[in-house]
């Protein structure tokens, strides 16, 4: 299979002179389409840091990252903009939800930013990624009248309204009690079975981990450990 | 149109502080419209006062000449399209007399149809007729108070050359002003040449109004220079009156300007302290691919929004204010003025959308790794 994500040799140092923190330095692999990996590594390891570089909302020190044959790392803010819009789909610890507007909005943001009408294909999409995240009825409440567990699941079905090929997760179930990550997950498996959509979750949860097809393991900035994991349910 | 939506919908989630800066603009806006409204109208009554009826131009014999042409009056109508009126007049002094008392009078004799036209005398009889039949004369209601004549009433006047003059006072005017009401009395063409010993066709003086009273001082020197005749404009002779509405003018575009730099200020604040509230939103935004011009429009139209609102509340709150003056017992009213009006709602948004550029620059550059990274 084609080479959906390729990270050449990318490095991040934060900060100048003698202040700089040297994050990530010459980590290099590669995701093919519609792999479930994940992203492990001790706290301060460099896992997000890696995840924001692929996401696009932050520029690596040195080094580039190619999504979908196009070399990410030379593109401007509107590239790299158009790229987080269409390409990316993003599931923070935190929910990152618009308090001002409803569910509904909030889903399909992803979509008005990229200049659709929410209407016909759109919203049957809408519809149907509200069926699957069980979100049915609550289109219209505002986002902060959600349960934490209800908050993260939207963030998740805005992040998939684009149909990205890569969703990009950092510690999503971090907030979220134990049925809640498991659905979550549950959730994840279905969605890069039944669209193919591929996943890098970052995760200090080792059980977690154990649960995705590839683990990959940071440890001070480097990557150490790549390793296929079949045992994956 | 997404940022548009996205603007009102930011001020809406905070409508205190959305009422809060809208009445505050529309204060802005009302005071100006008030303030403009206010001098714009008391302007053109002082200037009313001043020349509404008398002539803004008058054309003098020139050095060696002693009477002007009736035809200059047709001739200067005819050359400068802003001439309203010009009519030919004869000017004299004389005396009267009334037992121990003898009062110096300037006359003016006219037809009654030209003199009407320059002096609105039809609108201001008091008593008798408006006319001006041969040997008529019409007098000043402080005259006609004073030395006791009315309408019917005879009137004998020392003439420059020592002869006596009698007239019959056919009507009594009111100018609005004592001294006029007191001095002033005008004579038919007629018995004017008589009192002066001049021709049918010659005149003392051209009397001109114009459609734009500030024209005066370019109009003159023109009829001046090109029929060889003195001209002698209002605005020379009103230096003072001048001055004084030059100043009154100056300090109300400071007023204004004040005003509308408040009003920016107050937008400005608004809108910085509503980017830093937002930040967090614009940080999520531009995460699931907002473009950073996209970004910075929401601020742009949320100071149209803020502008448009204060601006329709200020137009209204001025009106009323104006409507509401109109009650105030004071001699005279303010008219609202369309064009004014209409410039200072121009002047309104632009302002706001000036105050917008700093939050919408600060949006635009905002990194969304800068919201991701702190939660
Ligand atoms: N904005 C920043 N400025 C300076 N240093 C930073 C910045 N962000 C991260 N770092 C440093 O870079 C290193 C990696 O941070 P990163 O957030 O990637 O770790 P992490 O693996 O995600 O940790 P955690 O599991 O706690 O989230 C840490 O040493 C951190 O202190
Ligand atoms: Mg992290």
């Amino acid at each position: 299979m084609a080479d959906l994500l390729v990270v050449d040799a990318i490095g991040k140092v934060y900060g100048e002179g003698s202040a700089a923190t040297r994050a990530l330095a010459d980590v290099s692999f590669t995701v093919a389409e519609g792999e479930f990996a994940s992203i492990v590594g001790q706290s301060g390891s460099g896992k997000s840091t890696l995840l924001n570089l692929i996401g696009l909302l932050d520029t690596p020190t040195s080094g580039q990252v190619l999504f979908a044959g196009e070399n990410t790392t030379a593109l401007g803010r509107r590239g790299r903009a158009r790229v987080r819009n269409e390409g990316l789909g993003f599931v923070f610890q935190f929910h990152y939800l618009l308090p001002e507007f409803s569910v509904w909005e909030n889903l399909t943001m992803p979509a008005q930013i990229a200049g659709r009408t929410v209407s016909g294909e759109e919203r049957d999409r809408a519809l149907q990624t509200l069926a699957l995240l069980g979100l049915e009825g609550l289109e219209r409440k505002n986002a902060n009248q959600l349960s934490g567990g209800q908050k993260q699941r939207v963030a998740i079905g805005r992040a998939l309204m684009n149909r990205p090929r890569l969703i990009l997760a950092d510690e999503p179930t971090g907030n979220l009690d134990t049925a809640n990550t498991e659905a979550v997950y549950g959730l994840f498996r279905t969605i890069n079975a039944e669209l193919g959509t591929t996943f890098l979750i970052v995760t200090h949860d080792r059980a977690v981990a154990q649960q995705t097809d590839r683990i990959l393991e940071v440890r001070d900035g480097e990557l150490v450990q790549d390793v296929r994991n079949d045992y994956a349910g | 149109m997404l940022s548009l939506k996205i603007a009102a919908r930011f001020l809406k989630s905070s409508p205190g502080q959305s009422a809060l800066i809208i009445a505050g603009i529309a204060v802005g806006i009302a005071t100006q419209i008030f303030v403009g409204s206010l001098i714009t109208s008391l302007q053109a009554d002082l200037i009313d006062a001043a020349v509404g009826s008398s002539p803004h131009i008058t054309l003098l014999p020139g050095d060696s000449a002693s009477t002007v042409p009736g035809t200059l009056a047709t001739t200067a109508s005819k050359s400068e399209p802003l001439v309203a009126t010009a009519i030919p007049v004869r000017t004299l002094s004389a005396i009267y007399t009334s037992g121990e008392d003898s009062v110096p009078l300037s006359i003016t004799g006219g037809d009654a149809t030209d003199l009407g036209l320059i002096y609105k005398l039809e609108d201001r009889m008091v008593s008798g007729t408006y006319r001006l039949s041969a040997g008529e004369a019409l007098v000043g209601t402080v005259f006609a108070e004073k030395y006791d004549v009315g309408a019917g009433d005879p009137l004998e006047l020392l003439l420059p050359d020592g002869t006596m003059a009698e007239f019959t006072v056919s009507g009594v005017f009111d100018l609005g002003q004592a001294t006029a009401n007191e001095r002033v009395a005008f004579v038919d063409a007629a018995s004017a040449a008589d009192a002066l010993g001049i021709a049918d066709e010659e005149y003392t003086a051209i009397q001109i109004q114009l459609t734009d009273v500030f024209a005066s001082t370019e109009v003159a020197d023109r009829l001046g220079n090109d029929n060889d005749v003195t001209a002698v404009d209002w605005q020379a002779e009103n230096a003072e009156l001048l001055s004084g509405l030059a100043a009154q003018s100056g300090s109300s575009i400071m007023i204004q300007v004040f005003v509308l730099i408040a009003v920016a200020l107050g937008i400005a604040s608004t809108l910085a302290i509503s980017a830093v509230q937002k930040t967090r939103q614009i940080g999520i935004l531009k995460a699931i691919g907002m473009g950073d011009g996209a970004a910075g429009r929401i601020f742009a139209w949320q100071a149209a929004l803020l502008g448009a609102g204060g601006t329709l509340g200020g137009i209204a709150l001025g009106y009323g204010l104006i409507w509401g003056f109109s009650f105030a017992p004071v001699p005279f009213s303010i008219r609202p003025e369309p064009t004014f009006i209409a410039i200072s709602a121009g002047i309104g948004i632009t302002v706001a959308l000036l105050s917008s550029i700093i939050p919408a620059r600060s949006t635009s550059r905002l990194d969304p790794i800068e919201v991701i990274q702190n939660g």
